[in-house]
């Protein structure tokens, strides 16, 4: 037990501990000798500063787009494969593998695929004689959100086909027994059934979209405007680029709250489950 | 539970054993000939590479400096000088600063001021020979804190055969700017490929607007002076041209995007670095059968957005007399002869008159416009904190082009945002 508390105490503890005493204070990189004490002060300033709140909002509106669309598919995915009998688990290998590509990579692929001069998409879909503008102020955020869906919708597959098949027998034999339509099986029997599975599944894709970056930075800076400037992205530019660490760190545990109290609320679920 | 115990105990002295090797180097002797290891950081640009090709000649004359060039994107340098600034082994002997960088590093004491080496270099050195906005930046709080290395200033890059064809001269006010990319558009091709791109693309490409409208970023003082009339009115034509005569689906656009856009001819012309002429008239180069079609002209209005890169020593550095010695050399009048006919780009002004560079170089007349933007030129941003408010003011002006906010608006936030960060948000 000690060996391990060690290590996490020097890989986690110890920098978040200093993070949170860097937020209290006013430290910036370029500005090293001048560094006060100043309390809740990086903090309250946050509920003003409306760069922060745009980033929160946009963070939000992400979360919300990516993770509903996940599930949607996932399920509908995760529906169509059980019943499959041929070549399932080929299919299924096939069906995971944007999870296992680094989401850099993955951003950067689709810079290049969506790029107006260079990519693949945009040239087809000009042969059909549609121009959609990916990255302009309006579907910026939604092209960043669709990206996100492309390679996390495996993940909501993997968790709802694995709830899917542990479901009991029993229910869906009775349904068909009282001569259920599929409809009324899926939302009478499986929904509820499946309901556990979906809620640490959404919760668990939610804490990951959070922290959304790599897309961002791939691809549209937090541009245009600030229209795709997640969170993420502007503790980095605050922190990292503007070498405002204080700030930064302030905005960090912000974001940390907001998934502690996400933790929670999956925990509780989650115990609830076992039950 | 022991061999626990010392399976962390290994992991532990590892870790110490790796970050405890830092940077190794000789120290410099003291007095005498300089020598030993000069460890540079560089960009991963042209330039580059031909400071690397003069290392053979700086070591006939200087066999005892071992100079070793790291070259890095540019997104990743400013975050390794940094850290090697406040890391108690510097990782780097000397480097290279970007202007917007200039103030703040000096300010921090990261730098070594260099008045007193170049006053030991002699009058064969020269220094009032560097064209005069360019080694201003480096001039912080009455100290030379860097040698100027290359410049890029902007300049107009045309297609002077289109041009020709439409019986147009390179417009010298932002109306002729205007009307020019109208008469040029054509379908399929466009007036002009503009670098909206959100931070400091945008602002970079609309300082020019800004400056031929008669506006100013600061004034003498270092003051913002950027909420006023001709702001508005260089943000208005900026947008209108960026309406009528840019490529579709180009708001993002940055120096990639409109370099490919010009040199594969869907565009008839652009707002961007003076050196690119050369780029774009290689045969060998990106334009492949539009080489040799372009044409450099100052900007509109006459005053150019400059940018510029410069030697400096860190106050770390390791190897500070060897390290001043290759700058010395590099950036002596002689050498930067050698290093301009080989390509590089210019900042002394003996240099772009030399006919020598413009026999081996890219000729006489490129070398006088380069010389004539230098002449009247002005960075985007000088004193503290300049990276964050380029950025600032550079996310809105993107956000006007792109129509979230209007013209208004987005000056009065840009000059706002840019006297908070002037003054430092505490």
């Amino acid at each position: 037990m000690l060996p391990l508390l060690l290590v996490l105490g020097a890989i986690v503890a110890y920098p978040l501990g200093y993070s949170l005493w860097l937020s209290l204070r006013d430290y910036e990189i370029l500005q090293s000798t001048d560094v006060s004490f100043v309390g809740l002060e990086q903090y309250t300033q946050l509920f003003s500063d409306r760069d922060y709140l745009a980033a929160m909002r946009n963070t939000f509106v992400f979360v919300a787009v990516a993770v509903s669309l996940e599930l949607v598919i996932g399920l509908a995915l995760a529906l169509t494969l059980r019943r499959q009998r041929f070549v399932r688990n080929l299919t299924r290998s096939l069906l995971l593998t944007p999870m296992f590509v680094t989401p850099i990579a993955v951003g950067l692929m689709f810079r290049f695929l969506l790029d107006d001069q260079l990519g693949v998409i945009p040239q087809l879909l000009d042969k059909v004689g549609v121009s959609i503008p990916f990255f302009n102020t309006q579907l910026a955020l939604f092209s960043l959100a669709l990206i996100d869906v492309w390679q996390w919708t495996p993940f909501m597959l993997l968790l709802l086909l694995a709830g899917l098949e542990s479901l009991p027998e029993q229910p869906f034999e009775a349904a068909r027994v009282d001569g259920a339509s599929a409809w009324m099986t899926f939302t009478r029997v499986t929904l509820p059934l499946l309901r556990p599975i979906i809620v640490v599944a959404v919760l668990i894709r939610s804490l990951d979209a959070l922290k959304v970056f790599e897309y961002v930075f791939a691809i549209t800076q937090g541009g245009p405007g600030t229209a795709t400037e997640t969170i993420q992205f502007h503790v980095y530019r605050t922190g990292f680029q503007f070498y405002r660490l204080s700030e930064a760190a302030a905005m960090a545990w912000t974001l940390m709250i907001v998934v502690m109290a996400i933790i929670v609320v999956l925990f509780w679920q989650f115990t609830k489950g076992q039950e | 539970m022991k061999r626990l115990l010392a399976l962390v105990g290994v992991v532990l002295a590892l870790t110490f054993l790796i970050t405890g090797c830092g940077g190794n180097n000789e120290e410099a002797q003291g007095g005498g000939k300089a020598s030993g290891d000069v460890r540079v950081i560089m960009e991963e640009v042209p330039d580059t590479d031909i400071v690397q090709d003069m290392l053979g000649e700086f070591n006939k004359q200087y066999p005892d400096i071992n100079v070793q060039i790291e070259a890095l994107p540019y997104d990743q340098m400013r975050d390794k000088i940094v850290s090697s600034f406040m890391a108690p082994d510097p990782t780097y002997d000397l480097i290279i600063v970007d202007n917007p960088w200039m103030y703040d590093f000096a300010s921090s004491d990261f730098l070594e001021p260099l008045d007193e080496r170049i006053d030991a270099a002699g009058n064969d050195y020269n220094y009032e020979d560097f064209a005069a906005p360019v080694r201003q930046i480096a001039e912080v709080d009455g100290h030379i804190y860097g040698v100027p290395f290359y410049n890029y200033g902007l300049g107009l890059i045309y297609r002077q055969d289109l041009f020709e064809q439409a019986g147009l001269k390179p417009p010298t006010t932002l109306d002729e700017l205007q009307s020019a990319a109208q008469q040029l558009q054509q379908p399929g091709t466009a007036g002009i490929a503009m670098q909206p791109q959100r931070g400091y693309k945008v602002f970079e490409e609309w300082g020019n607007w800004l400056f031929a409208a008669g506006g100013q970023i600061q004034n003498q003082n270092g003051q913002i002076v950027l909420d006023s009339p001709e702001a508005r009115e260089a943000l208005k034509m900026y947008i209108a041209t960026y309406e009528c005569c840019a490529p579709p689906n180009s708001l993002n656009w940055s120096f990639d995007p409109a370099l490919r856009s010009v040199s594969s001819g869907n565009s008839a012309m652009m707002i961007s670095y003076n050196w690119m002429l050369p780029t774009l008239n290689d045969p060998d180069g990106p334009a492949g059968d539009l080489a040799g079609k372009f044409g450099l002209a100052e900007v509109p209005g006459g005053k150019a957005v400059l940018g510029a890169w410069y030697w400096s020593i860190p106050a770390n550095s390791a190897n500070k007399e060897a390290a001043w010695t290759f700058v010395q050399w590099l950036t002596s009048p002689q050498q930067d002869i050698e290093r301009v006919s080989m390509g590089g780009a210019p900042v002394r002004n003996s240099v772009m008159e030399n006919k020598k560079v413009w026999e081996q170089g890219f000729g006489e007349s490129y070398y006088k416009t380069v010389q004539a933007i230098l002449r009247d030129s002005a960075p985007l941003a000088d004193g503290p904190h300049a990276e964050e408010m380029i950025q600032v003011v550079g996310t809105e002006l993107n956000a006007a082009v792109a129509g979230q906010q209007s013209v208004d608006q987005a000056i009065t936030r840009a000059a706002n945002q840019a006297e908070e960060v002037k003054k430092g948000k505490e």
